[in-house]
């Protein structure tokens, strides 16, 4: 189970992407070389990040892009990404686990003392 | 016996019901012994068994096999046979990983002549077969061939010469799902799964060379080619991210049925669509190209071990004798006929983390092993023991002509990870007389022997209840891990 605080929705779902490319690689050795962007839409708060989650694991998954940050921006239902990574050199970036699939299994977005907290569970 | 306020029966050494109350549609059943039964009840898989049993259509138990743990929405080690007209099917009742399965080749080898050169056979066949997260197979799919390994599966490694035609008859199902329709695989998938063919993964996959340790029916181990002291190889793996994928899509596509048709379960992740609309009909498709896509995985696996052992020991194929086994999934949905309240039936028999054993007589095993039974192969853990069973006639009575798939996880991933922190798990399989080779220190921890129930415990179960009996088992000598 993985658990991300932020300070506000937009944050906390960046944070959330960030969290899971860093349980694939070490982030810090992605460099900023390409921008990617995804828009989504979910009607609750959990639907949204669920559908963020499975965007962003497609990068990798599918297109084999890595991501170093992330930005988050919310209108109503839509939810905009853009992220900046490089594509994966295995030479550089030794992936620390194969993921499946981010799953909606007992994912969570609550308020928190100090802003908000999410949580996911990812298939490995 | 009591899961949280739940009284289960135990109806035999082997058997507990878990009797029906609120939505249950039918009772549940789990094949365990006393001893095992203390490990399944401290984890949710008893109320996933209680779960699936709300799903529109079940017929007669939702199962649970004794290496049965927790998966999303449907438990792993977990059966449900739906009825054709009135049944749902569940992409949660099948899994992530499509067709997951195992298969085993055997040699005209023993272990003891390939010891002295162990160690760099086992190097060569991890450099050989792709392993470990990111790898990429030897062969370059284009789009159109992608399509036809969804629709011909094992039989389009045969037509580019990776397959015999006995490895085809070999696999369940001659290596081809009925109904495949590429078109219902999204480009997504499909784009996950172009440069992966060929590919062993990670996690609890793997390629292991094993000894035949024990045979315990002559006669079957006859009829499936193995002795004491031979060298075997086993192969565990999927349909890789092309089946994640379809699972993953078919997941959402569900929940907007269930959504739509008003459809209320215990669970989210049961998320499922009638088997006779447009979504289950779908689904279907996707699932037997995803199917197809395993078949043909394994094969090339194979095929790569096979080259393997030629080149490095310098024979030829007959020498060798490396030949097919047998090749089993464990993580389908497949139509068959059943007798549920005295009629034969047409139902849709889910298998999350177990195996189908048909009995001898059946028609959908190769001749050559009808009069024994269909073998099953079940993989324990790297540094214990593996076993093949044969499908006994009362699978048929009991469990949808299923049975087990593993040694069932015991400690989660993180809990193996922190168990051993600063133990060298190679040294300590060198120990127990195991080589073992992976690509990641993190994926050997997660696989610890440990981490594992007891497969001869597991295997102990299934044979007591007359569901399948064992033929032989095989001890691990040397494993590449993913």
């Amino acid at each position: 189970m993985v658990e991300v605080r932020g300070v506000d929705l937009p944050d906390l779902f960046s944070s959330c992407v960030l969290a899971l490319f860093s349980l694939l690689v070490d982030r810090r050795t992605v460099r900023e070389a390409e921008v990617r962007s995804a828009e989504i839409a979910g009607d609750t708060e959990e639907e949204q990040l669920f559908f963020l989650l499975r965007e962003a694991f497609l990068l990798f998954a599918a297109h084999r892009f890595l991501v170093r940050n992330a930005h988050v921006t919310i209108l109503g239902k839509q939810v905009t990404l853009t992220v900046r990574g490089e594509p994966l050199d295995t030479s550089r970036h030794p992936v620390h686990r194969e993921i499946k699939a981010v799953t909606a299994h007992a994912m969570a977005v609550e308020r928190a003392p100090e802003g908000f907290l999410a949580r996911f569970l990812v298939d490995v | 016996m009591q899961f949280k306020g739940v009284e289960i029966r135990k109806l035999s050494e082997t058997m507990w019901e878990i009797p029906r109350e609120g939505g249950m549609r039918v009772p549940g059943l789990i094949f365990a012994s006393e001893a095992m039964m203390g490990d399944i009840l401290r984890d949710e898989a008893v109320r996933q068994v209680m779960n699936v049993a709300h799903l529109p259509g079940i017929l007669k138990y939702s199962i649970g096999m004794p290496d049965i743990h927790w998966g999303y929405g449907f438990p792993i080690g977990g059966v449900a046979a739906m009825d054709a007209r009135e049944g749902v099917v569940s992409p949660g009742g099948v899994g992530y990983d499509i067709n997951c399965g195992v298969r085993l080749l055997r040699s005209d080898l023993t272990v003891d002549a390939l010891r002295p050169k162990l160690r760099e056979l086992v190097a060569a066949l991890h450099r050989e077969v792709p392993s470990g997260v990111g790898s990429t197979g030897f062969v370059r799919l284009t789009a159109r061939e992608e399509e036809k390994v969804l629709t011909e599966g094992s039989r389009w490694a045969a037509s580019r010469g990776f397959a015999s035609a006995e490895d085809v008859a070999f696999t369940e199902s001659g290596g081809r799902l009925p109904g495949a329709d590429p078109d219902a695989v999204s480009a997504v998938a499909k784009k996950r799964g172009s440069n992966q063919l060929g590919t062993l993964g990670s996690g609890n996959h793997f390629l292991e060379i094993d000894e035949v340790a024990e045979v315990f029916d002559d006669a079957a181990a006859r009829a499936f080619g193995l002795f004491p002291g031979q060298a075997t190889v086993l192969i565990h793996s999927g349909s890789r991210g092309l089946g994640y994928q379809v699972c993953d899509d078919y997941l959402v596509t569900m929940a907007d049925y269930m959504r739509k048709n008003r459809i209320d379960l215990p669970d989210r992740q049961l998320a499922c669509a009638h088997i006779r609309s447009p979504e289950g009909k779908q689904y279907l498709s996707a699932l037997a190209a995803a199917g197809n896509y395993a078949f043909t995985n394994r094969q090339l696996l194979a095929h790569q071990a096979r080259e393997t052992f030629m080149r490095f020991l310098g024979m030829g194929p007959n020498d060798l004798g490396m030949r097919l086994v047998y090749d089993c999934g464990h993580n389908n949905a497949k139509f068959e006929e059943h007798e549920v309240d005295g009629e034969k039936r047409r139902v849709l028999v889910h298998r999350k983390g177990a195996t189908r054993c048909f009995p001898a007589g059946s028609e959908d095993i190769p001749g050559a092993y009808r009069h024994v039974g269909q073998p099953v192969l079940i993989p324990g853990d790297m540094g214990n023991a593996s076993y093949v069973l044969a499908g006994s006639p009362e699978a048929m009575r009991l469990s949808f002509g299923s049975t087990c798939h593993g040694a069932g996880r015991r400690m989660s991933r993180t809990q193996a990870r922190n168990s051993v922190r600063g133990k060298s798990i190679v040294q300590e399989m060198e120990r127990r007389g195991v080589i073992v080779v992976s690509a990641s220190h993190k994926t050997l921890a997660e696989e610890i022997p440990e981490a594992y129930k007891d497969v001869s415990e597991v295997v102990g179960v299934v044979h007591d209840a007359g569901i399948a009996s064992r033929v032989a088992k095989l001890r691990p000598v040397a494993v590449v891990k993913g």
